[in-house]
């Protein structure tokens, strides 16, 4: 009797926490998308009241610099996956499979700069697209997002390529591949699930990021966060605007990881 | 009174029957062996024992208590893993003192009863390492030691040999049975090595496909086999199996198969008379499988051709093509030439012919 | 094998290294939008870094505390969280996939969404804290509500992070250590602490390496959600330099903030790398 009592007890605790948990992480976004669908009139005490409206995103839909930034945003994010990933897969290759001093060197490099404050070079990155003339352009946002992620992908690149058993490549190099051939035709395709889930998490962190945006981006190339950013700091009183910006903001994120999640899970688990 | 009693104990996953009605009783102080195929079912029938697999049906009783419902820390038993499980961030001292905190033993009788189970597994310079620091072997004696600490009813085995190199193995077989000396308590033991089950065990349980196909000591399961699986799992080499026709020619019963004829001798032939049957499997060891001509009035002789040769050292193996298969011989003599392709004489020995119906795979007796 | 790492490297040097270096060369001299001669001055912006009060009594101490707070909460959360999530129950799909709602969102977003929700008139938690009848606190003016705010912020966006490598380390534990405590009559709790947990050790301490070399990077949440405020008693390290060099326009005196942190972080990373590679030693 007690010990079903105590089971029934610990059963109805664990089922308060799972509530708990689910009511803290989908809160605030609740809050959110909720405030986004009233009118300006009932966006605050959003609880009171029952009118809601699509009027919020229209407005903002054509505001013609949150769509701008909106699809700054979307490519930047497509071009600098690609790019990002297409250049640390041979710097990890190069660092899974070889040896010797360059290596040694390369992997050093790559550990130290991973440590450095963003802040410290995004501040001196400002004036390098400055003079170089790229400032605010898709270029002058492009490198230095593929820049960030050199020393964090060729590492993670390094680790996809150490769990794939060499003998493969070594079986290619004796069928007469080149070694570009075993690297291009047995090495990558083996990586592939982790590259993948890599491609997903990259698009998602330069959609999401915000610091290069601020500094680096300008009237010109405007991008989603630093676009948001700027309405809030802005002495914002247009909260429904506001959060229906940022429902926008959120959207094509939750897509991705909606529809990526299997890919990432896949692929990490390697 | 430590008996262990398992009553009509069956476990399914789902609609997938694993065990089926496993009947046994397991006398103070026996050491029983579970042994079979992997998938037998031995494992799984082990950790109901345990409390680490729910019972699907029947009863388990520990010591004249039903401990079906019991959680495994209440049926006080104690548990050897094939790996081990040793806490890897204790040192030894504390994986064998960890059950006994949990069970707030004072400090003081923790100190005498580590001390006991270390004199007797030896463990002593061993006590204040880490188990990534011991060797295969000296862990599984920590494993030992974690069981007797606590003075259990039944010691529960789960193939605890299996990650052990041969060697190794042979060795730690000598030492279980030193430990059933000095620490006699009521064990389960879970092997597919049946080498194991032969040395260690007072009594053997084959298990098959979630049945048990036999239980008896292990000469009676070694001479005596119920069926045609248990004959072919106990005994290395193999049992030979030889389907045949029973004839009958001149008054006696001979069994015939291609190119092979012997003839059956009491009391096998009334037997398979009165079980009126017309094809049989014939088993016999290789051991009693032998080189040349028989002694007189055995009719069990038979030739074939030499198909294989393996020296041991301190014995020969041969392959001989007969009956249509190959028969092995074993025990011939290391120094016997004997060429692939020959032809030689083998007879069987007449007192260890074993007949199972070819449909049931029963032992016919 | 040059030709695989030479486009990164190339970036890298162009994208990276050459701004550290010129980051470097910055911090040297007195350069800002007011005179731009950009005239050698040797360590005197470091020195004028090191003892501005702000940098000194605020920054520091600010970024250190949301670093080990948060990273210490984050960790504690996600450990409770991975341990939740890891049997089945009812309702455990959506949970994992709420669960990756944070790791989602922009943290400007999430800034902004908490900013709202604790507004000071029209918040909806403000409102519910004070329905319940809690005293009131101005969360976004005083400096220990809205640092207070900062983390829990940061918390919120990490702690799943956590739970999501905690459980698959958790997953991927083998299941006899567990069985064995059962039978030596281990409480949940015991073994939680003597078995599960020297077991993650690993994986804890790397996510904590990685998570404390990021924390001390963190500028998004704090810069939405009080832009340093109120009167820069929330500034954080990033947020210090940004300050500087953008809004003092100062850029030698922020290149040598921004050259402080690199010099710090350089040493914390290689103390945690040591501390990791020991950790990992020990527990083969």
């Amino acid at each position: 009797m007690m010990a079903a009592l105590g089971a029934a007890i610990r059963r109805g605790v664990f089922s308060i926490g799972v509530l708990a948990i689910f009511v803290l992480f989908v809160g605030p976004v609740a809050i959110l998308v909720l405030t986004s669908v009233r009118p300006a009139s009932g966006a605050y005490y959003i609880w009171r009241g029952t009118t809601f409206t699509l009027q919020n995103f229209v407005e903002v839909a054509q505001q013609s610099q949150v769509m701008q930034a909106m699809f700054n945003s979307f490519v930047l994010s497509t071009l600098a996956t690609i790019f990002s990933l297409g250049i640390t897969v041979g710097s990890g290759y190069m660092l899974s499979r070889f040896s010797g001093w360059i290596q040694r060197s390369w992997f050093a490099t790559i550990y130290v700069f991973r440590t450095v404050p963003y802040i410290s070079w995004v501040l001196p990155l400002y004036l390098v697209n400055t003079r170089l003339g790229i400032y605010d352009t898709y270029l002058g946002l492009l490198l230095p997002h593929v820049a960030v992620h050199v020393c964090f992908f060729s590492w993670l690149m390094k680790g996809f390529f150490d769990g794939i058993n060499p003998s493969m490549e070594h079986a290619a190099l004796i069928d007469g591949c080149t070694r570009w051939g075993a690297f291009y035709r047995v090495a990558l395709p083996s990586a592939m699930p982790g590259i993948a889930a890599l491609a997903i998490l990259c698009w998602l962190s330069t959609w999401n990021e915000f610091l290069f945006a601020l500094i680096l981006s300008g009237q010109r190339t405007p991008l989603i966060t630093s676009t948001m950013a700027q309405f809030v700091t802005e002495t914002g009183t247009e909260w429904n605007l506001m959060s229906a910006t940022a429902v926008f903001a959120m959207l094509p994120a939750l897509l991705v990881t909606v529809f990526g999640q299997k890919y990432v899970i896949r692929g990490l688990r390697m | 009174m430590a008996e262990v009693i398992l009553r009509d104990v069956a476990k399914k996953y789902g609609q997938l029957p694993v065990v089926h009605g496993v009947n046994l009783t397991i006398s103070d102080g026996e050491f029983v062996v579970l042994v079979g195929p992997s998938g037998c079912g031995k494992s799984t029938t082990l950790r109901m024992i345990a409390g680490l697999e729910s019972i699907s049906s029947g009863t388990i009783s520990i010591g004249n208590k039903v401990v079906n419902d019991l959680p495994p820390k209440d049926r006080d038993i104690a548990m050897v893993f094939q790996n081990y499980a040793l806490y890897q961030q204790m040192t030894v001292y504390d994986n064998l003192a960890f059950g006994l905190r949990n069970r707030k033993v004072p400090e003081d009788d923790i100190r005498i009863e580590v001390a006991r189970a270390t004199q007797i597994l030896g463990l002593d310079p061993l006590l204040s390492r880490k188990p990534f620091q011991l060797s295969g072997g000296q862990q599984q004696r920590v494993a030992f030691g974690r069981c007797i600490v606590r003075h259990p009813q039944v010691f529960l085995f789960d193939e605890p040999l299996s990650n052990l190199d041969a060697k190794l193995r042979a060795q730690m077989r000598l030492e279980i049975k030193s430990l059933r000396e000095r620490v006699p308590t009521t064990s389960v033991y879970v092997t597919h090595d049946q080498v194991e089950a032969m040395t260690l065990g007072d009594r053997v349980v084959v298990m098959k496909d979630g049945w048990i196909q036999q239980v008896g000591t292990p000469l009676e399961i070694y001479n005596l086999p119920a069926n045609r699986f248990v004959a072919s799992f106990i005994g290395a080499p193999a049992m030979n199996f030889i389907e045949v026709d029973l004839v009958e020619e001149q008054g006696k019963l001979r069994a015939n198969a291609e190119k092979f004829s012997i003839g059956v001798p009491e009391p096998q032939a009334s037997l398979l008379r009165k079980h009126r049957v017309g094809s049989v499997t014939l088993g016999v060891r290789p051991e009693n499988v032998h080189l040349g001509s028989p002694p007189v009035d055995t009719d069990t002789n038979f030739v074939g051709e030499v198909a294989v040769t393996e020296q041991l050292g301190a014995e020969l193996i041969v392959a001989i093509k007969s009956a249509g298969s190959a028969i092995m011989a074993s025990r011939i003599p290391p120094d016997t030439s004997l060429a692939i392709h020959e032809n030689v004489s083998m007879w069987m020995n007449p007192k260890s012919l074993h007949f199972f119906d070819a449909k049931t795979e029963a032992a016919l007796r | 094998m040059l030709l695989l790492i030479a486009p990164a490297a190339f970036v890298l040097v162009c994208f990276q290294i050459v701004p550290i270096l010129v980051g470097m060369n910055a911090s040297f001299r007195d350069w800002s939008l007011v005179n731009p001669l950009k005239t050698w001055v040797g360590l005197s912006q470091y020195v004028a870094v090191f003892t501005d009060p702000i940098f000194l009594k605020v920054v520091l101490p600010n970024t250190f505390v949301l670093m080990v707070t948060s990273v210490a909460a984050s960790l504690g959360l996600g450990l409770v969280l991975a341990s939740l999530l890891n049997k089945p129950f009812f309702g455990r799909p959506l949970l994992r996939t709420i669960i990756l709602l944070p790791l989602t969102i922009a943290p400007v977003i999430t800034a902004t969404m908490i900013r709202w929700s604790f507004n000071d008139q029209f918040g909806v938690i403000t409102t519910f804290l004070a329905y319940l009848g809690l005293p009131e606190i101005a969360w976004l003016s005083d400096r220990w509500p809205s640092f207070t705010l900062v983390i829990l912020t940061d918390i919120w966006i990490w702690a799943p992070w956590f739970t999501i490598i905690l459980l698959a380390a958790l997953q991927g534990l083998p299941p006899e250590q567990f069985e064995a405590a059962k039978i030596d009559a281990a409480t949940p709790w015991r073994t939680f602490t003597h078995v599960t947990l020297p077991m993650l050790r690993p994986v804890i301490v790397v996510c904590v390496l990685i998570r404390s070399i990021d924390a001390f990077r963190t500028f998004d949440q704090v810069w939405i959600l009080t832009g340093g405020g109120p009167a820069r008693s929330t500034e954080v390290f990033s947020v210090y330099v940004y300050v500087q060099a953008f809004i003092n326009l100062d850029f030698g005196r922020g290149a040598a903030a921004a050259g402080v942190g690199a010099i710090i972080m350089l040493f914390v990373g290689i103390g945690l790398y040591r501390l990791v590679n020991r950790t990992m030693e020990t527990s083969r």
